[in-house]
């Protein structure tokens, strides 16, 4: 994973951008002794212009496209964006679909923060532990592919309009089994906590308060910090409005209070999911069909979410043809992985590196784009 | 309840911003406030928009507009406190596209987004100590997001081979 190069006041140490380590990024840390000294991120390894590429695309096609933003969380990106077209457009969503764009994408943040654990766990040597967690992340892929066709691109399910199709049948009973093994999942986390993630999290990269919001931390990490904040509660969309959950909050900002973050976060998803499935009625919905010769209404959006790894957001902004105008989108890693890592990094002992790198649980698509 | 507190609290400040920049906000149906103000007000509008309480930069943008000769920047801001979206909009010019970096009131945060829009769009922003890129490797042609930057024609003298018949429907 590392190449050093010997210089004259230490050592520059590459951290990355092999993708089992660090994941399609990298960060250069120049170290004296055991001690990071400076740390500069390496981004650019993803970069494959989605803002400009969805200016010659239509939304139905953009929606496949989100998908892409970020591999880990792809649902919580088709939300996104869907939402702006919606909003743009002024387009009503049947109750149903939007209950069913709520259980995908709490889902979708389980999952994505199974991924997390899972990778944490192989930072930090503890094989079993990312075993465990991928072994549970496919019985949710499976529901994904029963759902949408597709186990990690749902080739834009959740679009403009609605969803693309109603939920087949037997869904609702696959969700509540489904449920029942993650609860099981989590006492099994729970279980490995205080001989592993603990002992190499628990003390290490603290971010304060005053630092995260300096550093534009968003979603767990800003929340281990001590800021309760979500968009979800915050700026409801969807149905969230409706539903009762919990916003877990730490005052530590360490690596470990983030990690309590998401496992907590993981519960309440579950809480979610099931009050969402209790709403589900049982009128049909109609597949939404893409409009080939449709055009988007002239006029601007910003629509923020709050998706696993925090704030994401897009900027739609049209001049009345089929294809957006511009597109920005926010996501929370640009902000996660340059300036709050670089801080973090700095200070640390070389072998807790990977512990507070992937306590950010960082994703480079949602950063390069 | 709270979502009429936050409304109220939206249109105090609105009636702030609009009466010391003489503009006028607007509030969309989704509830999120928009100001467009001139290009010499942008830095003392941005500076209110911190004292009023919009912590976070959530982002910043650019919006190209060639045949008018202007780069449109966007500030998305949000409150914590007040549960208030603005967005702080500004033409300027797309020939001289200089504008003060927000770094001085948001921190690295403003920093990333301009680090990247310099990129992007080739907009300087005066006083930040960062504009190296982040994306592109030995790039030496024109910001690439830009409108009249034409990335069919780029590729295609990049990338593909003149007189190679397996690619030459790209250049058709």
């Amino acid at each position: 994973m590392a190449k050093g190069r010997r210089a004259a006041d230490g050592y520059d140490l590459y951290f990355g951008p092999v993708h089992p380590g660090s994941g399609n990024f990298g960060v250069k840390l120049t170290v004296e002794g055991e001690r990071v000294v400076a740390a500069r991120a390496d981004p650019g390894y993803l970069h494959r212009g989605f803002e400009k590429l969805m200016e010659y695309r239509t939304p139905m096609q953009n929606a496949v496209l989100s998908d892409r933003l970020c591999i880990l969380e792809s649902l919580n990106w088709n939300l996104v964006h869907a939402e702006a077209v919606d909003r743009l457009c002024g387009t009503e969503i049947p109750e149903r679909a939007k209950t069913i764009r709520v259980i995908l994408a709490e889902l979708s943040r389980i999952q994505s923060h199974i991924i997390w654990y899972g990778v944490l766990s192989k930072a930090l040597g503890f094989d079993t532990g990312f075993k465990v967690a991928f072994g549970y992340r496919d019985y949710v892929l499976d529901l994904f592919e029963f759902v949408t066709g597709g186990r990690v691109y749902p080739a834009g399910y959740i679009c403009p309009g609605g969803v693309r199709r109603d939920i087949p049948e037997g869904t609702k009973r696959r969700i509540v089994e489904l449920l029942a093994k993650l609860e099981r999942m989590i006492r099994e986390f729970e279980a490995y906590d205080s001989k592993t993630i603990a002992v190499r999290c628990r003390g290490i990269g603290v971010l304060e308060l005053d630092d995260a919001l300096r550093l534009g931390a968003t979603g767990p990490v800003l929340r281990a910090s001590g800021l309760s904040a979500d968009v979800r509660r915050d700026a409801p969309y969807e149905i969230y409005d409706d539903l009762d959950f919990e916003i877990p909050v730490r005052e530590e900002g360490d690596a470990f209070a983030r990690s309590i973050i998401r496992r907590r976060e993981i519960e309440e998803s579950i809480r979610i999911v099931r009050q969402a499935l209790g709403r589900l009625t049982a009128e049909p919905l109609p597949p939404v069909k893409p409009k080939t010769a449709g055009k988007l209404p002239e006029g601007e959006v910003y629509v923020r979410n709050e998706i696993a790894r925090g704030e994401a957001a897009v900027y739609l902004r049209s001049v009345g043809e089929s294809h957006p105008y511009r597109c920005k989108i926010r996501g929370p890693d640009l902000l996660h992985m340059i300036p709050v890592l670089e801080h973090l990094l700095v200070g640390a002992e070389v072998a807790d590196v990977p512990a507070i790198y992937w306590s950010l649980n960082i994703c480079p698509a949602d950063m390069d784009r | 309840m709270a979502a009429m507190e936050s409304e109220r609290r939206r249109a105090e400040l609105l009636e702030r911003i609009g009466s010391r920049f003489d503009l006028e906000p607007r509030v969309a149906e989704d509830g999120t406030a928009w100001v467009s103000v001139r290009e010499q007000d942008l830095g003392d509008c941005l500076a209110f928009a911190k004292r009023e309480g919009f912590d976070h930069c959530s982002a910043v943008s650019v919006t190209d507009w060639p045949e008018e000769e202007t780069f449109e920047l966007t500030y998305h801001l949000w409150s914590y406190e007040t549960k208030v979206l603005l967005t702080v909009k500004s033409r300027i010019d797309r020939g001289k596209a200089t504008v003060a970096s927000a770094i001085p009131l948001w921190g690295p945060s403003a920093g990333i987004h301009e680090r990247e829009l310099h990129e992007l769009f080739g907009v300087e922003f005066a006083g930040n100590p960062d504009l190296a890129p982040l994306f592109l490797e030995k790039w030496d042609g024109p910001p690439p997001f830009r409108k009249d930057f034409d990335w069919r024609a780029y590729v295609t003298e990049t990338f593909y081979e003149e007189g190679n018949p397996h690619e030459q429907s790209y250049r058709d």
